[in-house]
Order: C-alpha cells, then sequence, then structure tokens
C-alpha cells in the first residue's frame, strides 16, 4: 500500500478536530481526488500525506513508512520523495523562476549542489524544460514578482515536477487560475503521474474538475469521509449533501450547475 | 492655559535657571566685547586653508583610510552580525535567542567612542583599533535590525522546501534570505554611510585617519592644517550621504 491511513485524527491546537479518525488506503499510481466544502479538512488531510502535521492520533504511512517513526535523516529522504503543489505558491518574489523550479531537487541534491546553483544555476535545461511543459519557457530568468498569478502557480507546479516525487500532492492547485488554464495545469499533472506510475492526491475546489481527471474521488464533510467512489457513481444528491453547509449549488470553474446524470459533462472533451 | 501649564513652565524655568546655577554656567561672559574678539581671532587664525600638494597627499592618505576603516569595519559587523542574528531570531531555540540577544544589546549599548578608547588600549593607536570598535558596535546595532528582519520574513517558503526534503541551511538560503536580502543590504549601506562619519571622529582617541589628523594639528596649533582636515571631512560626508541614496534606490528598488 502507497498510503495507509488508521483512524487517523488531527486536532488543531485550538481545539478545532480538522481530520477525525480516517481510515483509507490509496495504492500506488492511483488517481486519488478530495472534494468537499472549505473548513472540511481538506488541506489537512493533505498536510497529514504530507508529513507536515503529526497526527494527533491513529497512525498512517506514506510511501510504505511511518513517518513519525523514523530517524531525521530517513524524513528528510522520505520527504524529498513527496511533492506538494500549494494553493499560494512558496516562493519568494525575487527568486526568479529558474531558480524556484531547480530548488525542487534540492533534497536530493548533496549540499554543494545546491550551494553551487546559487550562484549559477546548475540544471538550466532541465528547469526549461519543466517551464515549457507548463508553457511559461519563455519566463525562465524572469523574476517571479515580474509574474502573473497564474504563471505564478505554474512555476510552483514546474518546481513539484522538477522534483520527480513519488508521490504527488496538490492543495486547490487551481483555485487562483481561469478554467482553461486549470485544465492545463491538472492534466499536466494527471500525465506527470499516469506516465511515471506515481500516486497523485489532489484537493480541488472545481467539482468538474475532479470528476472528469480522476477515477476515484474521496468527499469529505467536517473532517470525515463522507464517500469514497469512482466519479460514475457519485450521484448529484451525494454532492448536494456534502456543500449543502456551504451553499445550494455543487461549486464549478464557471458556476455553471453541475448534471451528474448527464455523462455528457464528465464526458466533455476539455483537452485535446 | 489651565493652571497646570503655568506650574509646569515655571517648573521647567527654575530647573532651567538651576542647571545654570549648579555648573556655574556664565553665559554673559561669551557676549562681552572681549571674548568675542578672542573668538573672532581664533576663528581667522584658521584661514586660509593648507592647500600645500604635501598636505593635500596626507589629507588624502587619511581620507582613505578613514574611509577603509569604515568599510572593513561595517563588513565585519554584518558577518558577525548575521552570524548572532541567526540565534537571536529564535532559529536555534530560547537558550540560543536569550544569549545572542544579550550579547547584541551588550555590544550596542557601548558607544563607538568607548569602544575606541578600549581598543585603543587592547591594539595599541591606528586603524586597527578603530575597525574592531566599529566593527563590534556596528554588529550589535546590524545584529538586532537583521534579527527583527528575519523574524518578520514569511516562514511559508522555507517551510515548503524542508517538506520537500531539503536540510534547513538549504531552505534558509532558497526560501528566506531572497526575502530578507534587499533589507539587510539596505541597513548595511546605511550603517556604513554612518560608519563614515564615525570613523572620521573616531581618530580623536586615537583610532587611525582623518580625526586623528585634525586631533594632531588642533593640539600642536596648526589651524590652517586643521581646517584642511575638516573640510575634507565635510565633503566625504556630503559624497558619501549622496552616493549611499544612490546605492540604496538602484540595490533595493
Amino acid at each position: 500500500m502507497n498510503i495507509r491511513l488508521d483512524q487517523a485524527t488531527l486536532i488543531h491546537a485550538n481545539g478545532n478536530r480538522a481530520v477525525n479518525a480516517v481510515s483509507c488506503e490509496i495504492a500506488e499510481g492511483e488517481r486519488v481526488a478530495i472534494i468537499g466544502p472549505s473548513g472540511a479538512g481538506k488541506t489537512t488531510l493533505l498536510r497529514l500525506l504530507a508529513t507536515a502535521l503529526r497526527p494527533t492520533a491513529g497512525s498512517l504511512s506514506v510511501l510504505g513508512v511511518d513517518p513519525w517513526r523514523i530517524g531525521r535523516s530517513a524524513l528528510r529522504r522520505l520527504r524529498s520523495r513527496i511533492g506538494m503543489v500549494h494553493q499560494a505558491p512558496p516562493i519568494p518574489p525575487r527568486q526568479r523562476a529558474v531558480t524556484a523550479v531547480l530548488a525542487g531537487r534540492l533534497g536530493q541534491w548533496p549540499l554543494w549542489k545546491g550551494l553551487a546553483s546559487l550562484v549559477y544555476p546548475v540544471d538550466i535545461p532541465g528547469a526549461r524544460q519543466m517551464l515549457a511543459r507548463m508553457e511559461i519557457a519563455d519566463k525562465l530568468f524572469e523574476r517571479c514578482d515580474q509574474l502573473s498569478g497564474g504563471q505564478l502557480q505554474r512555476v510552483g507546479v514546474a518546481r513539484v515536477l522538477y522534483q520527480q516525487p513519488d508521490l504527488l500532492l496538490t492543495d486547490e492547485p487551481v483555485s487562483a487560475v481561469d478554467p482553461a488554464l486549470s485544465d492545463r495545469i491538472i492534466g499536466e499533472l494527471v500525465r506527470e503521474a499516469t506516465t511515471r506510475g506515481v500516486t497523485l492526491v489532489a484537493s480541488l475546489h472545481a467539482v468538474d474538475l475532479a470528476l472528469h481527471w480522476f477515477p476515484r474521488i474521496i468527499g469529505i464533510r467536517g473532517g470525515e469521509i463522507a464517500f469514497d467512489l469512482p466519479p460514475v457513481r457519485v450521484t448529484d444528491a451525494m454532492l448536494k449533501e456534502l456543500y449543502a453547509s456551504e451553499s445550494t449549488v455543487v461549486p464549478t470553474q464557471d458556476n455553471l450547475p453541475l448534471t451528474v446524470q448527464s455523462p455528457g459533462v464528465r464526458r466533455k472533451p476539455m483537452c485535446s | 492655559m489651565r493652571s497646570v501649564h503655568w506650574i509646569v513652565l515655571a517648573a521647567l524655568a527654575a530647573s532651567i535657571w538651576a542647571s545654570f546655577a549648579f555648573l556655574s554656567l556664565n553665559l554673559g561672559e561669551l557676549l562681552t566685547v572681549e571674548s568675542r574678539a578672542l573668538m573672532w581671532k581664533y576663528v581667522v587664525s584658521f584661514f586660509a586653508p593648507d592647500l600645500s600638494s604635501e598636505y593635500l597627499m596626507r589629507i588624502g592618505q587619511g581620507t582613505l583610510e578613514t574611509i577603509a576603516i569604515s568599510a572593513i569595519g561595517t563588513a565585519l559587523a554584518t558577518v558577525l552580525g548575521l552570524l548572532l542574528a541567526l540565534p537571536a531570531a529564535g532559529r536555534f531555540g530560547i537558550v540560543a535567542r536569550a544569549a545572542a540577544r544579550l550579547v547584541l544589546n551588550f555590544l550596542r549599548s557601548i558607544p563607538e567612542l568607548v569602544w575606541a578608547a578600549l581598543m585603543v588600549m587592547a591594539a595599541g593607536l591606528g586603524p586597527f583599533a578603530g575597525t574592531l570598535a566599529l566593527a563590534l558596535h556596528t554588529a550589535g546595532v546590524i545584529g538586532r535590525l537583521f534579527a527583527e528582519t528575519l523574524e518578520n520574513a514569511p516562514a511559508e517558503p522555507a517551510q515548503a522546501l524542508r517538506l520537500s526534503g531539503s536540510p534547513r541551511s538549504l531552505a534558509f538560503l532558497y526560501g528566506t534570505m531572497p526575502n530578507v536580502v534587499p533589507q539587510l543590504v539596505a541597513y548595511s549601506l546605511y550603517r556604513w554611510e554612518i560608519n563614515i562619519r564615525m570613523a572620521a571622529v573616531l581618530g580623536v582617541v586615537g583610532a587611525g585617519g582623518l580625526g586623528q589628523m585634525l586631533y594632531f594639528s588642533l593640539s600642536l596649533f596648526h589651524q590652517h592644517q586643521a581646517l584642511t582636515v575638516i573640510i575634507a571631512m565635510l565633503l566625504l560626508v556630503v559624497i558619501v550621504d549622496g552616493a549611499s541614496a544612490w546605492l540604496r534606490q538602484r540595490l533595493v528598488g
């Protein structure tokens, strides 16, 4: 099993129970979308998988090991195999795109290589290739504060692609990006996961994106799993109930009504 | 005005009068015809400045010495300040934080002139003492500013890098440094500008540079040469102010 959560619970310092006794298993190479209203615990769940948070109770194993039962250097090696695309790209504004992308492999490089790359980027072709996959190869030497929000988000994705992780996690990677671009970014992440056979777990705000690109949908509400099904078995009623606390409509990319029953929506070719 | 204000004013006036009486200062003496004539004579004795090429050569050397003292002093302070700022920003635990803050406060609370007097005793007369004095005091100031900059820098970029397995040192260099470097450069340049002025003064306690020349010429009643030194100091300060403002704008903007 690639990922196993066993009664994993996370209670924040303020007493908020963000993830409540969640158990689930995700096999190697699976592509899973996590959906649910804001505050449902999507981000916390992903941060558990990213080993950023330690479960308050229960246990988890990531890439076959329990991250909280291994030594510091082993944890560092494990983390270098986990790539996370953040909702807001955590890139210093004055950094150049090439440096921001190359920083993805700092966990794999020896220390001297990381230091040398500060003086002069050690793998310009590698960074250019990843930015090209995000269609912004021309921004290679641009400073990140010169980029638009969508371009900066793509630099963040390019960094994780460059890292070549064995587990790809994405936390609402396209919530600040227009629909056409969202589709291309998710498509590229899915392509990466498929060609390299690695696991992809993505939390998504737009339900239509999740249903279109992912063969397994986990809906969470109130820190617990509401359903865990392939998209064809996710019904309109389930979604309505999942988002009942937030609004009367299910969130989609253009805020167009989503009719799950019609196969046309799910099978609509969104990306060539 | 309310009566309270009158009472405060009266108290101020009384304390000022008491201070003059306590120190036996007699401002009136400054304004007598005799003292005015004496002052005028002293001022005139400075003119004209000694512009002989031989002395100008020495002035040039003194100016270079002052600039060098301030530059090396500030550079040393920047390195020492950054080394102390890392623990002072709480990156190595609470104990290290308190200890580093104590050291920074100690360095900062002793003025440059006192450091210079101490260093002259320790390292002998000359530029070495001045450089050390500037480095020690400035390290205290700059370390404190650096520590605050580091504490205010966003934590997410470095955290994200550590989550992808990056060692702590590289996460700091790739995630935190780009956010703080402009601030660090601006602080260092600003302190350098202050230190050039300070280096010119430090010579008075024997720490080399233009200040030492000024002190010698005044002690030996060579007023013409003293005026040359004063003019050189003024020019140096004007040039440095302009250059530093321009540089900071270029580097930080």
